[in-house]
């Protein structure tokens, strides 16, 4: 079997015996019925405790699975005062009901879900790859870790030997210990006899989940058409990082069962009637639509920055001449090597995970090394452009540096270009750095990146992110200057992009009132798998009123929530156009394909369920992370504030970039058509008004989700969906409800 | 008078150009333009439901009188993944 170049100086080490178990226990693997095993594997590592959770039928019509289960193991299991690092701290891993299916496309998703370092609240995030229904096939439809181990370790789930155990994670060299790509392919060899196979799956973090706030978790699985290890990244909040608390350095989950029909679906003809429609949309519309086939995500650059959403120097300006070095082509062209379906799940025909082979390193500790690249994605490309930074062959190091130190490619982008901004604006010196850290300065940022991932000089602090570097920042400049902190504050905190500590993903909300909402409201912080309705609104103009745009506010986070909830993909669903969407009320929610979907539910759980049953039962799940948030203290309307830089130009150099545009808004805005007489007034009437309108669109959201005012829910809210435990009745009545 | 009728992505690879420029009269509609863009270019999907047809990037009915110096583009349907 050929091994990737990365690896062939490691190779000597492998050896099986390095993996010492620590604790084992034999199990009955359950059988995958309609979806569900009706099992959580819990492992406590604190006291080397392994067992098996038989759930009531109850649990999964309540909670659905993937994000569902991860709130309610949460919300049981911790406490307000439990944080990121401490022992009751619960890290789920959970597909769903209808994850794994071959026939039907985007199954392999699975959520990781836990309290975040970034957030001090929940967090989760979904990831591809082969674990989750590995995990299942294995006989659990989650995983909970909770406890600290004193000493670094990994979790074997082997579905095949029946056994579960905790053993002494091996120690190889340095290069391999530090990188969550490395160690995770040395520990999958290590698994299974020195090779590699597709009926084994793993997750690791890296050194820089250690030691900083927004490490992700890697999930590894054997590609046999590329025949090497793939990477997807679970890359929000800072899962990686809650797993490095733990000392868990992987997780190895094995099971050769049969992927096809893996669920048992209740109606087998019925799964296979509705993933052949949905693959057919999809082969016939992706190759005149997105592309993403073929370009993956990066094919979104070109648009966005034609439509002035790219986020360039922290936000600043939506557009460049230089953003053309950044367009899928040029990654098509000189990065895709190998032009084949690139699914990160067997059967997904949409295939967007696009990669490359043996891309040389000419920056960092690893220069000169060959190295295979999962990537990249928008969102970090995007991240690039924060930088401010236009090189398509730093935006491949940078996306496999943080794969392989397990730094969320997000976060570590705005993070550096909000100290970039700080640097620019007067605030950090090059004295604070030990460096000039300019936007555009590629080798400013990528020595920026190593700081984090290590944890060195001005990487500790980086490495906070936003909304802890904000604090920092504002600290530092008042001793310097004897300035009030308080109001370096709230100047910084006009470009911090972060909402409930979440650094922002990466698309300009300033020209979207309904995407600021989409970000403001999120209940994890400002990432748009809850609702992106920039295009709906600035494009299409379909929202055009605050009811409009609640109204989306209200039905897009719901069906979100549930593709989270089931263990799929939304790229199907909702980045391929059904052509039949047109002849809809509302083409922009795809019904026809949605159709799709709800019929593969039922199909696969034999329940007999309309959209409007599955939204109720998103609902629930939302309103329970509402309470979460609540207890964890991010839950009310401040929480939902947003910084100046998300509803506008925050300083003149934004608005005069773009000054006819905005003064055009302006004379809409005041019907008269009299603008104030200078740039500067205009600037100011332009931000009040923003500002103005994102408290009304506050207000009619909440009424709308059953929130009162100050965005707490109300009780008939959560006792509709039947959440009103003892928990939930002293939080409210703690808010004087 | 001109309109000028942009191309994007995998637009271009059909197209091999980034813009073109369409001559108009003050009767000219963007169905007009779509009509010229079809029989330019054969090959581009440009079908109904496939594509959004703008005029400065925002949706814009199909009837619309074209005005000199405007953008007209297909986009793609974007959902934000």
């Amino acid at each position: 079997m050929p091994r990737p170049s990365l690896l062939k100086a490691h190779v000597k080490h492998y050896n099986s015996n390095l993996m010492k178990i620590l604790k084992q226990i034999k199990y009955e693997p359950a059988r995958v019925v309609g979806g569900y095993t009706d099992r959580i594997l819990r492992i406590d590592l604190g006291k080397s405790d392994i067992h098996v959770q038989e759930l009531s039928p109850d649990f999964k019509h309540k909670y659905i699975g993937g994000r569902g289960y991860a709130l309610k193991l949460i919300w049981d299991g911790t406490t307000r005062e439990t944080r990121y690092d401490s022992p009751d701290n619960i890290l789920v891993m959970a597909s769903g009901p209808l994850g794994n299916e071959p026939g039907f496309p985007g199954t392999g998703k699975f959520i990781v879900g836990t309290i975040s370092p970034l957030t001090d609240t929940f967090i989760d995030s979904n990831v591809g790859g082969h674990f989750g229904p590995l995990l299942k096939l294995a006989g659990f439809d989650a995983l909970a870790v909770s406890g600290i181990s004193q000493k670094d370790v990994v979790v074997l789930v082997d579905g095949d030997a029946r056994t579960i155990s905790i053993a002494a994670a091996s120690v190889y060299d340095e290069d391999t210990d530090e990188g969550a790509l490395s160690f995770g392919q040395q520990l999958l060899q290590d698994a299974n006899g020195g090779e590699l196979s597709d009926a084994m799956a793993a997750v690791t973090a890296g050194i820089g989940a250690h030691n900083s706030r927004f490490g992700i978790v890697n999930s590894l699985f054997f590609d046999r058409r590329r025949k090497r290890i793939r990477s997807k990244q679970a890359g929000r909040g800072g899962t990686g990082t809650v797993m490095r608390a733990k000392g868990l350095r992987g997780i190895v989950v094995r099971s050769s069962l049969p992927r096809a029909n893996g669920n048992n679906a209740v109606d087998k003809e019925g799964v296979r009637r509705e993933g052949s429609k949905l693959k057919e949309v999809v082969s016939k519309c992706d190759s005149q639509q997105l592309n993403l086939g073929a370009w993956g995500t990066t094919g979104l650059s070109e648009f966005m920055d034609k439509l002035h959403i790219f986020p360039i120097n922290n936000y600043q300006y939506g557009q460049s001449p230089e953003s053309k070095n950044l367009f899928a082509q040029v990654f098509l062209e000189r990065y895709f090597s190998k032009k084949i379906p690139d699914g990160c799940y067997y059967g997904c025909n949409l295939a967007c995970s696009k990669g490359a082979e043996n891309v040389e390193l000419t920056r960092g500790p690893r220069k000169g090394t060959k190295v295979n690249i999962d990537g990249p994605e928008y969102e970090t490309v995007g991240a690039v452009s924060c930088m401010g930074i236009f090189d398509p062959q730093f935006v491949m190091e940078y996306n496999w540096y943080c794969d392989e130190y397990g730094l969320d490619t997000i976060s570590t982008g705005v993070t550096i270009g909000f100290f970039m901004e700080c640097f620019q604006r007067g605030f950090l010196t090059a004295d604070d750095v030990g460096y000039e850290l300019t936007f555009g300065n590629i080798e400013a940022a990528d020595r920026l990146l190593h700081e984090i991932a290590r944890g060195k000089g001005f990487g500790k602090v980086a490495g906070q992110g936003v909304a802890r570097g904000k604090k920092w920042m504002a600290q530092r400049y008042a001793s310097r200057n004897g300035a009030s902190e308080e109001a370096a504050l709230a100047e910084i905190s006009k470009f911090g992009m972060e909402v409930k500590g979440l650094e922002f993903s990466m698309y300009i909300s300033k020209e979207s009132l309904a995407q600021q909402g989409g970000y403001g409201f999120a209940l994890k912080g400002p990432q748009h798998d809850e609702a992106w309705l920039i295009f709906i609104d600035q494009v299409h103009k379909e929202l055009p009123t605050l009811e409009h745009k609640a109204n989306a506010l209200k039905w897009f986070p719901l069906i979100r929530t549930w593709f989270n909830a089931t263990g799929l993909c939304k790229l199907p669903w909702i980045d391929v156009r059904n052509p039949e969407a047109a002849k809809t009320a509302e083409p922009v929610k795809n019904l026809p394909t949605l159709a799709y979907y709800v019929g593969y539910f039922n199909a696969t759980t034999g329940s007999n369920k309309k959209l409007e049953d599955l939204l109720d039962d998103s609902e629930r799940l939302y309103v329970l992370q509402k309470l979460i948030n609540l207890r964890q203290g991010k839950g009310t309307r401040p929480h939902d504030q947003i910084p100046l830089r998300a509803m506008g130009p925050a300083y003149l150099n934004e608005y005069q970039f773009r000054a006819e545009y905005y003064d055009n808004w302006l004379k809409e805005q005041l019907g008269d058509g009299k603008l104030p007489g200078s740039p500067e007034e205009r600037h100011k009437l332009l931000l009040e008004k923003r500002a103005e309108a994102y408290q009304q669109l506050c207000d009619i959201v909440y009424e709308k989700k059953g929130f009162l005012s100050n965005a707490i829910p109300k009780r008939e809210t959560v006792e509709k969906f039947g959440l009103m435990d003892e928990q939930a009745d002293q939080l409210l009545k703690k808010f004087g409800m | 008078m001109v309109v000028s009728i942009e191309f994007f992505g995998r637009q271009r690879l059909v197209t091999q150009t980034h813009s073109i420029k369409m001559p108009i009269t003050g009767e000219t509609r963007l169905n007009d333009a779509l009509e010229y863009v079809r029989n330019l270019f054969p090959a581009l999907h440009l079908d109904d439901g496939a594509v959004l047809v703008t005029v400065n990037h925002e949706m814009a009915s199909l009837d619309r009188v074209l005005n000199a110096n405007e953008t007209v583009s297909f986009l793609p349907f974007i959902g934000g993944g």
